[in-house]
């Protein structure tokens, strides 16, 4: 069986992990908080890591990167979903410390700086699937589906679009390289 | 914190040396953007207020240049971000343990918004408030968020 860790897992863990809050009245096993030390399990402990709206409140988002990397297996997956920063919810929650966008997380691809290595970290993962939600209104006009359909698309909305035609939600996966 | 201003008493936000229940209002003038933990300013707010208290909150919108102009800015916020200190589902009391009541929100726009009538929309139909924060206020944009809360004890 798979061994899945559910990070800021709250009320509703995902079935069959271990989950971890800094909250004890959530459905957590493993209680820690995330910006006060590394996390409780050796290195390579996880096939599947999931951080479902956490980044956005870590105080460093390369230290817990850091840390969801050295817990993964290599060759395994780290879900990561997060509010796009032109979505109502980005700046919702008094405690959303960063904003993000489609490439925020290119600091950790391979070549992902300019065709370098980001030299700041030692994280390295892939992006396997990126799935980008939009508002109802652009979605039902097609936007979602050229989005998520095209590179260059996604490119040219991030540059020219998004403050208008809004993001909502990002959901990647990342395969951890080591 | 700074003597240079017109200050009374001189002290951090987090231990201020009041007891509890000391003000019948208490006001926070482009104020929480810039402290390190909102939740924890406003649960010092809550203790030295007294209760049916009013607290007044004024922050830029974080669709405003303002919001940018300053360094000393952590947090960008809308005129929903302190809907955790209201109503809302049990299992946020752990984030959010002090209780306020929203009073009123009124949010100003740029004068040629404000001309066109969106201030007015905004201010008079909550829902086209939510339509404005989800769908229009990169274009037409927020400039500052008032907040009038009743202090819950």
């Amino acid at each position: 069986m798979p061994r899945i860790l559910d990070v800021g897992c709250g009320p509703t863990k995902y079935p069959g992990s271990i989950g971890l809050d800094m909250n004890a009245s959530t459905a957590a096993d493993v209680l820690c908080h995330l910006d006060h030390g590394g996390l409780p399990f050796r290195d390579n402990s996880f096939d599947h890591l999931r951080a479902e709206h956490i980044i956005e409140h870590v105080a460093d988002i390369i230290a817990t990167m850091e840390e969801f990397h050295r817990v993964t297996k290599p060759g395994g997956t780290i879900f990561i979903a997060t509010p796009h920063y032109t979505d109502f919810s980005s700046f919702r929650d008094p405690t959303h410390r960063w904003h993000l966008n489609t490439y925020s997380f290119l600091y950790f691809y391979p070549g992902g700086m300019h065709g370098r290595d980001m030299w700041y970290t030692k994280v390295r993962v892939r992006e396997v699937k990126l799935n980008l939600r939009l508002l109802n209104l652009w979605r039902a006009l097609g936007f979602e589906f050229l989005v998520n359909r095209s590179r260059f698309f996604r490119q040219f909305w991030e540059h020219y679009l998004s403050f208008v035609i809004r993001g909502k939600l990002m959901e990647f996966t990342f395969e951890v390289i080591k | 914190m700074s003597p240079a201003g017109q200050a009374d008493v001189l002290c951090d936000w987090t231990r201020t040396p009041f007891a509890d229940s000391t003000f019948d209002e208490v006001r926070l003038i482009h104020m929480i953007e810039e402290v390190d933990d909102i939740f924890r300013m406003l649960a010092e707010v809550h203790r030295v207020a007294k209760p049916n208290g009013r607290v007044v909150i004024m922050t830029p919108h974080y669709t405003d240049h303002a919001s940018y102009c300053s360094p000393a800015h952590r947090w960008h916020l809308s005129s929903f971000s302190l809907w955790f200190f209201g109503e809302k589902p049990a299992e946020y009391d752990y984030y959010a343990p002090a209780q306020f009541r929203e009073r009123r929100v009124h949010v100003t726009l740029l004068r040629i918004w404000r001309a066109l009538g969106f201030q007015f929309l905004v201010n008079h139909f909550r829902w086209f408030r939510k339509f404005w924060e989800y769908y229009l206020c990169f274009v037409v944009r927020g400039k500052t968020v008032e907040w009038e809360l009743e202090v819950v004890k």
